[in-house]
């Protein structure tokens, strides 16, 4: 019956009622963006790296892969001691270059050039990209994402040119490459043009015969990627990351924005508990005499707490709800800024939408706004009810 | 009947004691100042009696209704309520004893504006447990007892100062109690209203309620089947 009243007065006060559940609203929706960015980039760094099984990286000594231009000399040497190691499936090896992608020779308006990075593969060991239509590249040969295939009007079987970017003894050299096909490309962020040829033609034309930017490794099923990691390590002067690795290292670069997200997030909640806490130490200070009243007629303290904190619980329900709604509507917003980051792969998202971000969100805010009500509730308890009758009656 | 300065239960005519205080002193501090609101009453209730307790503001009229039902207790001296010594008893030992067997009736109402007049006086006996339909019936014919059968829906806000001050009886007579313990009911009402309350108040006695009321209104005083004169903290003739 306390509970029926504790609705009504509610209701009983729009105006209060609704600023006070749009303020909780706003901060539940802070803290589920928080929470959703606090683990959602390193969630989704890690689905990304290992959405294609490779779970080992290998890289020049003391850079990670698309760190530098460095690159690992004397491939096919490597590749022997990758295939005497136990527990090596497939080696995907990568030779990434900047070159320039252009298409026509300039006459015609609609002819473009563009700075792209050619990506050196085998097609049937690649990691990089998922194949959206035709065919992977071969010889004279390029596959394309889908907006540089668009920017340029081509389609497949069109033909493009590729010209060195740079290297005083290759710079200019160039080739004409038929588009065998359109990719999806993992890694690319966004601004960069990213297109898959041919390894052996990459190295050809950028004259790194031999040399490769780094490998993917796919580890055998039986066998576990930190001993593979360990062998290969002891085996070849270069640098083996296993996917944990590789995160982990990415997260110590993000980590600020997990300690940006932490803050965030125990601000809105701090921000919850003093409105909730002041709305209630408002009503309360209304309703003295009446709580007086209630006590001194017989009704338990336990009956009054539980009545004026399921108050606040039905606000904070109520706005709790609203503000998850919102807080995924801002958090798609915020993506959508910050999928400019500089470096990023596009398809790492920053805010990933979890049941467990708002279950957590929901589950804090209901005990902050518990806690929020029970104190001001038990502190007007305590009073002694003659001494509130007293002062509330003339 | 009139009590005299210190005397305890001197020409109470009735068959059981409700309620006993017994030399008994209420100190409060003001501002870090020892006031003292009672010094030294002593007052026996017995059962089905009608008491007007008078005396000037600030006499401490109100501070011995609360004694003598345990909503405050006593610096020194002791309030025995049926055989309970309200001084033993922890703060919600008393509330329970309150619950069950005193009925309080404020000057100002003090109902639960968002609650309807049945809601309202269901509210005691809905926290004894009982079924809803139980004491929604229960509720309904106490409302009829104090001639507010057509007001059951209404909130405070909907009702008259009479007719509030009747649901606060109703829902102070909800659990049955032993005493109705009233604080200047018909302070906030004007002469006729609360020559209304008075007739509610003789026929609930006659119908064998124990009734304490404080009051300044002559009228409901003169009402009463004793008289106690409380001045400046003492009971006096």
């Amino acid at each position: 019956m306390l509970a029926r009243y504790s609705v009504r007065e509610l209701v009983h006060r729009p105006l209060r009622t609704i600023l006070a559940l749009l303020g909780v609203a706003v901060a539940t929706a802070m803290l589920v963006d928080m929470l959703m960015l606090a683990g959602g980039i390193q969630r989704s760094f890690a689905e990304l790296l290992s959405a294609r099984g490779y779970e080992l990286r290998i890289s020049p000594k003391g850079t990670l892969p698309f760190d530098t231009e460095a690159t690992i000399p004397n491939f096919a040497s490597l590749m022997d001691t990758l295939a005497a190691t136990n527990g090596v499936a497939g080696v995907g090896p990568v030779l990434a270059s900047a070159v320039i992608l252009a298409h026509g020779d300039g006459a015609a308006p609609s002819d473009l050039s563009v700075r792209a990075i050619a990506l050196g593969i085998d097609p049937t060991e690649q990691g990089l990209f998922r194949l959206i239509d035709g065919e992977d590249p071969v010889e004279n040969e390029v596959l394309l994402d889908q907006p540089t295939a668009e920017a340029f009007g081509v389609a497949l079987g069109d033909m493009v040119e590729m010209r060195v970017a740079g290297g005083l003894d290759v710079a200019g050299r160039s080739a004409q490459m038929r588009v065998s096909g359109i990719g999806e490309f993992l890694y690319a962020a966004r601004g960069d043009v990213p297109i898959a040829v041919p390894l052996e033609e990459l190295q050809l034309l950028t004259g790194k015969l031999d040399r490769v930017s780094f490998a993917m490794i796919r580890v055998a099923e039986d066998a576990e990627a930190e001993a593979v990691r360990t062998e290969l390590a002891g085996a070849a002067r270069v640098e083996v990351v296993t996917l944990a690795g590789i995160v982990a290292q990415a997260n110590e670069r993000l980590s600020y924005f997990r300690q940006l997200a932490l803050i965030l997030g125990s601000v809105s909640l701090i921000v919850t508990s003093l409105l909730v806490g002041t709305i209630m130490a408002v009503s309360v200070s209304e309703r003295l005499g009446t709580i007086a009243a209630l006590r001194a007629i017989g009704i338990s303290r336990r009956s009054i707490v539980g009545s004026l904190t399921a108050e606040s619980l039905i606000l904070c329900a109520l706005a709790g709800a609203a503000g998850l709604g919102l807080g995924v509507i801002v958090a798609e917003y915020l993506e959508t800024i910050l999928s400019d980051f500089p470096g990023l792969p596009l398809a790492v998202e920053f805010f990933v939408l979890r049941p467990e971000s708002l279950a957590t969100a929901y589950v804090l805010l209901l005990a902050v706004g518990s806690v929020a009500g029970l104190v001001p509730a038990w502190r007007a308890t305590q009073l002694e009810v003659a001494t509130l009758l007293h002062a509330e009656e003339p | 009947m009139t009590d005299t300065v210190g005397s305890v239960n001197l020409e109470a005519d009735s068959d059981r004691t409700i309620v006993t205080a017994s030399d008994v002193v209420r100190e409060y501090r003001m501002s870090g100042v020892p006031v003292r609101a009672l010094r030294g009453v002593s007052l026996s209730v017995a059962e089905r009696e009608f008491i007007a307790v008078m005396g000037p503001s600030g006499s401490g009229k109100s501070t011995l209704l609360h004694l003598l039902g345990g909503v405050d207790v006593a610096t020194s001296g002791r309030v025995v309520f049926l055989g309970q010594d309200f001084g033993r008893m922890s703060v919600e030992a008393r509330a329970r004893l309150r619950l069950r067997k005193v009925g309080l009736v404020f000057q100002r109402f003090h109902l639960l504006p968002m609650l309807t007049a049945l809601e309202n006086v269901e509210l005691p006996i809905a926290a004894l447990g009982v079924r809803r339909a139980e004491r929604r019936d229960r509720a309904a014919s106490l409302l009829a007892r104090v001639g507010l059968d057509d007001r059951l829906g209404h909130r405070p806000g909907e009702l008259s100062g009479g007719q509030r001050q009747r649901v606060a009886i109703a829902r102070a007579l909800a659990n049955e109690p032993a005493v109705l313990l009233a604080d200047e009911p018909t302070g906030e009402l004007d002469r006729a209203t609360s020559h209304g309350v008075l007739e509610l108040f003789q026929r609930l006695n006659s119908e064998g309620t124990t009734i304490v009321v404080a009051t300044h209104d002559p009228e409901l005083a003169a009402g009463a089947s004793r008289h106690v004169e409380v001045v400046d903290g003492r009971i006096g003739s």
